[in-house]
């Protein structure tokens, strides 16, 4: 059934069925009180005044028991006494019951002893203590209950109004409460549909009540921003990678040919060229494939100590001829025993990335500064250089794969390796600041001491 | 050497083979893991290449199962996968060397060459003599026709190479995974310039050059007299 399989009409079901028992215990509860106690209460002392009775009726034989009935019934109490007690023969000795049962029950009873005053007739019940004494006389001792039984019909009839009182209760409430959460859990649905139709800008209407389904709404919301931000980096990078292979196909293409009208000599050197071009597709798809790898968290990296210090001197040891080669100073201050938890290979190769944009973008006779040093939140790396910078409206969007400067444009390069140095620094859980650092670049890397 | 290729793909099978054939070795290809697990145990062999994804039995198991009877034989792995993490997962596994896909031909004729067991090449001894060159690995002291010359540490660990591989093609990535110790894909191929401060060092004053390079490879350093 589609009713029973829908999540607020069943939430209505379990509510009805809530109110239902909650109002039932309250009426159980309500009629203990009122009746079963005092009820209880009464039987409790004719149960003691029969024994009484019974003691007196032994010791001191029928006479003083009728004297002592005969005035416990005169007594003025909140309940008025009743009584009859029958001599073994059948002769009743003394009563102000007007009626009894023939045979003894033994038992509880209930007898009419309805009292006329002014000519009025008051509803009077007794509830009496029916017994058989040792010598087979039969002792009736009673109270009034009348005001008991009246409260108990009271309650039953309540109770029977109540009856369709509640469930018309229920059914509203129910209702109103199935369409309410129903009629947000549909937001979330149609939402959820537009989505999916291909419209990833939609969001959950949410209340700002802060309650636990707007809590949701903005928990999906947030989920469907990610998604959002991360589909549309994928199709940047799907167009860009189509775009990036244009020209090296292109130039691929024209060579191969080339190739059968050449000469042989000519023949070897598109060959070489073709190939040399076939080579750096291959390492720009490896490059793209890694940082998505590493983003998406899919590269299990060999968190292991690493010596940082020596990692650095290393890369700025393999850089130092690249940095001589274009005329550059390239300084380290690298502080010793500098220690941290992360991906050695990964590592090298951002500081080694970082340490070849420094040397390809500045002008010969400039410096490169490698410094590292302890700080308080970890290791803070530095690389400063004296070349162009980059624009503070571009400092963003460096990271982006295949996102080049206007000033790279001369620089041969995939505009892939600040992307990767991203998404190192992000897998050791740091993030790259890039300044100003009066001429040039700075571009500061704070890795935890412990990270990953 | 022989060489066992367990190799899949037809054509890059046959690519493989004919490159290490035209390099004077003799190839055995198995086209599937099982085939492959069967030549491997059946025969001996100087190396193994071994495709990390294989249909059926998968290279990393056919690379266990070898490893587990106690053959030691070489083997480079193949790989489409070619991140450092997979890297470090073949050569746990008891792979010697990994080569990620696509690669060039003479890069893994290279390795190849450099992994196999009856590989030529200077034995292991405390001083290296090639040519009028002499290095001892102990004093980490070069000499050329008697003349000390002073090398950086890095500049020793290059040649220490070279010369451990005289004869045979060492290529750029070669270099700088076991010089600088580091599985990384450099922005700038920095090598060259490593390698030709070195050669300035070693071959100064006229001496007969002893680093050659080798077009499209890498470096091969000469071999004795």
């Amino acid at each position: 059934m589609r009713l029973l399989a829908s999540f607020s009409f069943r939430l209505a079901l379990l509510y009805a069925a809530l109110f239902t028992l909650s109002v039932s215990i309250l009426l159980a509860l309500f009629y203990w009180i009122s009746i079963r106690r005092p009820i209880e209460q009464v039987e409790a002392g004719l149960i003691a005044e029969s024994a009484r009775f019974e003691t007196l009726y032994r010791e001191h034989g029928g006479q003083a028991l009728v004297e002592t009935l005969e005035r416990r019934a005169e007594l003025p109490a909140p309940r008025q006494a009743y009584h009859a007690l029958i001599a073994p023969n059948g002769t009743v000795l003394a009563t102000n019951l007007p009626s009894w049962p023939p045979e003894p029950s033994l038992r509880w009873l209930r007898i009419e002893a309805d009292i006329y005053r002014d000519g009025e007739e008051y509803d009077h019940e007794a509830l009496v203590l029916d017994r058989r004494l040792a010598d087979g006389a039969r002792l009736m001792v009673g109270r009034d209950v009348q005001d008991i039984d009246d409260l108990d019909e009271g309650i039953r009839v309540g109770a029977l109004w109540l009856m369709p009182v509640m469930a018309l209760l229920v059914i509203a409430g129910g209702g109103l409460m199935s369409r309410a959460i129903g009629r947000r859990i549909d937001a979330v649905g149609t939402t959820a549909r537009r989505v999916m139709a291909g419209d990833l800008s939609e969001r959950i209407p949410v209340r700002g009540s802060g309650d636990d389904i707007d809590r949701l709404g903005e928990t999906l919301n947030a989920m469907l921003e990610r998604i959002e931000t991360s589909v549309e980096s994928v199709r940047r990078v799907s167009d860009s990678v189509a775009h990036e292979l244009r020209t090296p196909l292109t130039r691929l293409q024209a060579e191969l040919n080339a190739l059968n009208a050449a000469s042989p000599e000519r023949r070897t050197a598109l060959i070489e060229s073709a190939a040399e071009e076939a080579e750096r597709l291959a390492r720009m798809f490896d490059a793209v494939l890694r940082i998505s790898r590493i983003e998406a968290q899919r590269h299990q990296p060999e968190m292991r100590r690493v010596d940082i210090a020596a990692l650095l001197e290393d890369a700025a040891d393999y850089h130092a001829p690249q940095a001589e080669e274009r005329g550059l100073a390239l300084d380290t201050r690298i502080q010793s025993g500098l220690e941290i938890v992360g991906d050695r290979d990964l590592l090298f190769q951002a500081v080694s990335n970082l340490l070849d944009n420094a040397i390809k973008f500045t002008p010969p006779g400039g410096r490169v500064a490698l410094s590292a040093i302890r700080a308080e939140d970890g290791i803070a790396l530095r690389i400063a250089d004296t070349g162009p910078g980059i624009p503070a409206e571009h400092r963003e969007k460096v990271v982006e794969r295949f996102f080049r400067a206007p000033a790279a444009e001369t620089v041969q390069g995939f505009g892939l390796g600040l992307s990767l140095v991203a998404a190192v620094a992000k897998l050791h859980g740091s993030t790259l600041r890039f300044s100003d650092a009066g001429p040039g670049l700075a571009v500061d890397w704070t890795l935890p001491a412990r990270s990953g | 050497m022989q060489i066992l290729l367990i190799e899949d793909d037809g054509r890059v099978a046959d690519y493989v083979g004919a490159g290490l054939r035209e390099a004077g070795h003799i190839v055995t290809h198995a086209g599937d893991g099982k085939a492959g697990l069967i030549q491997a145990t059946a025969e001996q062999y100087d190396l193994i290449i071994l495709d990390r994804m294989l249909p059926q039995v998968d290279g990393l198991t056919i690379l266990q199962t070898i490893r587990a009877t106690g053959d030691a034989t070489p083997v480079l792995l193949l790989s489409a996968l070619g991140d450092t993490d997979e890297r470090v997962k073949g050569l746990r596994a008891g792979g010697d060397d990994y080569l990620a896909k696509p690669f060039v031909l003479s890069e893994l004729v290279a390795r190849a060459e450099a992994l196999g067991r009856r590989a030529p090449g200077l034995a292991e001894q405390a001083v290296m003599r090639i040519a009028d060159l002499e290095i001892d690995l102990l004093g980490r002291i070069v000499r050329r026709g008697g003349q000390r010359i002073e090398l950086t540490s890095r500049e020793f660990r290059i040649l220490d190479y070279l010369a451990r591989h005289a004869g045979r093609v060492v290529t750029r990535s070669m270099l700088l995974e076991h010089v600088w110790d580091y599985h990384f894909d450099p922005q700038t191929n920095v090598v060259d310039q490593h390698v030709s401060r070195l050669r300035q060092k070693i071959e100064r004053g006229g001496a007969i050059p002893l680093i050659e390079t080798v077009r499209g490879a890498g470096y091969r350093m000469r071999t004795g007299a």
